[in-house]
């Protein structure tokens, strides 16, 4: 794969024409890419304005649930709120706001929306993030060894505890990880903290506060790979297992190399496209968080924020997050399709 | 290979560190506990939506407005009114005005001194300011002018009288004060103000010191607070998005208290070292509404709601049907009244019982009989007809998607409604899309609760006439379209009746009223359940239970001021994290020496 790839890297060394043609053609493909991403993101944006507005709600009655409150302050509420203009004018200034990096203000919280994700992106990227990378790290391990002895013990034990995990409600895993690792159970003691980012006793600065972090981010963190690293176990493990019979790597062990040779030089990155798309796809869905795991642990991310705007519905929250979480998928798949084309010569090909 | 070797090890060694350095971290917060006293609580599940007293709905800001700014009168523990910012407090010969003599000498936080003139600024910024009235205006809405002619007396003049004036400023649920030399150069861009500069400038027990969204409230004590200091040095409120998490929280000791349980948590709590677990008497009600035929102010219908429930005899007959005591033992295990009176027990002055020949007891052959006389035949099928419209008793049921005690009702409720011929199609929907079906009148049933202070004043004005909609849809704030002009006759005469006892009969023949039409059917008053650390903290439950084994309605304004600590260096979660991180980080050295050892002895079959 690597040697593929090198050769066919268009590089500023190559001489003639060629250069010319290719970089012509990487623009052009690029150019239609990134227009296709651009449709997609405003198409979302319709379809995201549209259903959310048609929802049923009252967010007026709903937000003062509770609260004395007179027919005056309902009135002045839904002024404020913009609830009396008509909703084309809400779709052109919903627009319009996006147009110009505005992503509205929050009924519920009182503040833009933009400030309320800046406030919740660290924590997502965070945990999602290290989540991800132990699961993409443990789950193509497993997969390419599991693919490559198929059949062997460990592959049964790694294929059925993932998909065992892979199985299990996230919901749940996490609240068994927490009374075990947290409460404690019999001779295990309280190991984690039961919820939340820091302690807030300690100082919220410096080396001591990012290991406090750290401690935080276990459990959680834990609980999302757990869930979440099969699927990789699975696809790496049947592109493997695809590799198996073909010749090159029958060329690459006549040549004398050495078993993990062959496998980690030849087999694992032609196996590894698949990943790749399912990789990317998982970046795109990164800023989105999780939002179980973000309510067992009380994990302050843009997932249960969104799940805080639908309950009222607050709906520029739930615009604004939507237009992130939209615009984060359309991007990576935009360099996903960047990435596939250095990686795959068919596609430059086509 | 020996690069890799080398990576594996380094990557032990950090995580070790950090382990060890995470440890050391709970070695440094025992320390600290043992220098000053902090009390860890869970914040209220709602949250705090903004810190901008004049903006805040959400119970976990008000909450936080009640340990940070002052009010006029404060609430003891049996939610009657006793002084905080007021001394005294004379209404005159007409009821028409009110002087509230202040106490002297008190200061906000840095240092200014606390006046009348911060009161009447705050009010009359309610009062003239529609941002400033968005969460308090409806408190206002009767006050014609307030002044403060010195620095100690308060005048409040009110179009029309209001027994309830001593509940307007209260921790909580009424009007914070604000520091008027803070907050009026605020007041132009007050929509978008956050109020967030710490420490926020206040008064009261607590100074809050930090918030971060979504995470935790710091705060320190006010040594010199003038109803009695807290024990505690420091408080932290904590936000657990789930109450099991903070369940699990309290057990391994890093919280102190938490309040409003589920029935299963508390019942797995009970009797657990360490632990004090406490049910307070009911302060709200959980109920079916009945929609009576919806209809605006002028009297125009609306919505889609079944006509067969306007007939009060089929709103009985469902009443009847329903076995609220199996509903109390069977969803609330125990843990629970029956409902009957609309305001509920944990305000003794406003308690109310029907006649023995009104109560609406468990009775399905009663039900089916008076059905059967007022002429609802029943049809091949067994659901009966309603002989005004011809047509099958099929009614829906709106219960709340997110919640399972809905559902468990619901499941109950459907099964006895069948017992008497009436259909009921359960409905599951979000809390927004129920009040916007409510708000429309296109419901027949819905599943609805409602929490009150001691004073009831708002609950009983959302059964009155005027909070009905207007004709074009809009204006209505309604809890179940229930109209009477006898009962809003009441409600006034309530409102301007200064004799508690005499206004308490007045509001039990609005309960009455309410109780026969059969448009909110109370199912039951649960116990608030709340679970303490007593190796930590003591005193913190105030009152004490009554016969019944329930305390009085528990507030984190008294709770946190009459906490104490058990001993200075009480905490105990350091040590369970700090031996748990010592252990794992022990196993990380031992799987990365373990692993470096198994590569080496297997070093020559790889080659």
């Amino acid at each position: 794969m690597s040697s593929t790839a090198a050769t066919g890297t268009v590089t500023g060394r190559e001489t003639s024409s060629r250069p010319v043609s290719g970089r012509f053609e990487l623009l052009t493909y690029l150019g239609s890419k990134l227009a296709a991403a651009v449709v997609s993101f405003f198409v979302t944006l319709v379809i995201g304005f549209t259903i959310f507005s048609l929802m049923p709600s009252d967010p007026v009655r709903t937000l003062t649930r509770g609260r004395p409150t007179s027919e005056a302050q309902l009135a002045h509420l839904r002024l404020q709120l913009g609830l009396d203009k008509p909703i084309w004018e809400r779709f052109l200034s919903f627009v319009n706001d996006t147009l110009h990096f505005r992503l509205g203000y929050s009924w519920q919280f009182q503040q833009s929306v933009s400030s309320l994700v800046a406030d919740r992106l660290w924590p997502t990227l965070l945990l999602m993030g290290t989540a991800m990378i132990l699961s993409v790290t443990l789950g193509l391990w497993l997969g390419v060894r599991s693919g490559w002895r198929q059949g062997s013990l460990f592959d049964r034990i790694a294929s059925s505890t993932s998909l065992t995990l892979w199985s299990v409600p996230t919901f749940w895993l996490g609240m068994i990880l927490l009374v075990v690792f947290s409460v404690g159970i019999g001779p295990i003691p309280s190991l984690f903290p039961a919820g939340g980012m820091s302690d807030p006793a300690l100082p919220q600065s410096g080396f001591g506060h990012y290991v406090d972090v750290a401690r935080h981010l276990v459990l959680p963190c834990l609980t999302m790979v757990l869930v979440v690293f099969a699927q990789y176990v699975t696809i790496m493990r049947s592109s493997i297992i695809d590799e198996l019979g073909s010749p090159y790597l029958l060329t690459a062990r006549a040549k004398g190399l050495t078993d993990a040779d062959v496998r980690r030089k030849h087999a694992t990155p032609n196996a590894l496209l698949p990943s790749v798309t399912m990789i990317f796809m998982q970046l795109g869905t990164l800023v989105s968080g999780a939002i179980t795991v973000e309510a067992v642990y009380s994990w302050p991310g843009l997932g249960y924020l969104t799940y805080q705007a639908l309950q009222i519905p607050d709906l520029p929250l739930l615009q604004g997050t939507f237009v992130v979480f939209s615009a984060s998928v359309i991007i990576m798949n935009f360099l996903a399709d960047v990435v596939y084309r250095y990686l795959d010569p068919r596609v430059r090909a086509q | 290979m020996r690069k890799n070797l080398r990576t594996v090890v380094t990557a032990c060694a950090l995580i070790g560190t950090l382990l060890a350095s995470a440890a050391s971290l709970g070695v440094a917060s025992t320390a600290s506990a043992a220098s000053s006293t902090t009390l860890r609580v869970a914040m209220s599940s709602s949250g705090v939506d903004t810190l901008n007293p004049f903006l805040a709905f959400f119970n976990g800001a008000l909450d936080s407005f009640g340990s940070i700014y002052p009010t006029l009168n404060s609430l003891d523990i049996n939610g009657n009114p006793g002084p905080y910012l007021a001394t005294s407090w004379t209404p005159s010969a007409d009821k028409l005005t009110w002087t509230f003599k202040l106490r002297d000498g008190l200061k906000w936080s840095d240092g200014t001194p606390i006046t009348a003139q911060d009161a009447a600024w705050t009010f009359n910024l309610i009062m003239t300011n529609s941002v400033a009235g968005t969460a308090n205006g409806s408190l206002v809405s009767n006050f014609a002018s307030v002044t403060a002619p010195d620095a100690t007396t308060l005048v409040i003049k009110t179009k029309a009288p209001q027994a309830n004036m001593m509940y307007v400023s209260v921790p909580t649920s009424g009007i914070p004060i604000v520091p008027q030399h803070i907050w009026q150069s605020h007041v132009a861009g007050l929509k978008d103000y956050k109020n967030d500069t710490f420490p926020i400038v206040g008064y009261g027990p607590w100074v809050m010191t930090d918030y971060k969204p979504e995470q935790y409230a710091k705060f320190d004590a006010n040594k010199s607070f003038i109803l009695g200091a807290p024990k505690f040095d420091h408080l932290i409120e904590q936000s657990f998005k789930a109450t099991d998490a903070a369940v699990a929280a309290l057990r391994s000791g890093q919280l102190d208290f938490i309040g409003a349980l589920k029935p299963i948590q508390y019942k797995a709590l009970v009797g657990q070292k360490n632990l004090t677990t406490i049910q307070e008497t009911g302060n709200g009600w959980l109920g079916v509404e009945v929609n009576p035929g919806a209809k605006t102010r002028s009297g125009k219908p609306m919505g889609t709601g079944n006509p067969a429930l306007a007939d009060p005899v089929l709103r009985n007959a469902i009443a009847i049907a329903t076995d609220k005591q199996t509903l109390v033992t069977k969803i609330l295990d125990g843990l629970g009244q029956v409902g009957q009176g609309y305001l509920p027990p944990a305000w003794p002055q406003w308690k109310w019982a029907p006649a023995a020949a009104d109560e609406q007891k468990y009775d399905p052959a009663k039900a089916n009989q008076l059905l059967d006389t007022a002429g609802y035949k029943k049809g091949s099928d067994g659901i009966r007809i309603d002989p005004k419209t011809g047509k099958p008793l099929n009614l829906r049921l709106g219960i709340h998607s997110d919640d399972p005690t809905d559902a468990a009702i619901s499941t109950y409720l459907a099964g006895w409604l069948k017992e008497i011929g009436v259909n009921l199609t359960i409905q599951p929907l979000s809390m927004s899309a129920l009040n916007s079906d409510l708000a429309k009148g296109d419901w027949d049933m819905l599943m609805d609760a409602w929490p009150t202070g001691p004073d009831p004043t708002y609950l009983l004005g959302i059964q009155t006439c005027a909070t009905l909609p207007k004709d074009d849809g809009t204006g209505g704030n309604t809890d179940a379209f229930f109209c009477d002009k006898t009962y809003d006759g009441l409600f006034k005469q309530q409102l301007t009746t200064f004799d508690p006892a005499e206004r308490a009969k007045v509001v039990g023949q609005m309960q009455d009223l309410l109780y026969k039409a059969g448009v909110d059917q109370l199912l039951w008053y649960a116990n608030t359940k709340d679970v303490v650390r007593t190796d930590t903290v003591t005193g913190l439950i105030t009152g004490s239970p009554n016969a019944q084994g329930l305390y009085p309605v528990q507030t984190s304004f008294w709770n946190y001021l009459k906490a104490a600590p058990v001993t200075a260096s009480s905490k105990s979660s350091g040590n369970g994290a700090l031996i748990g991180i010592g252990a794992l980080a022990l196993v990380v050295v031992l799987a990365g020496g373990g692993l470096v050892l198994r590569r080496r002895s297997s070093a020559g079959d790889r080659e």
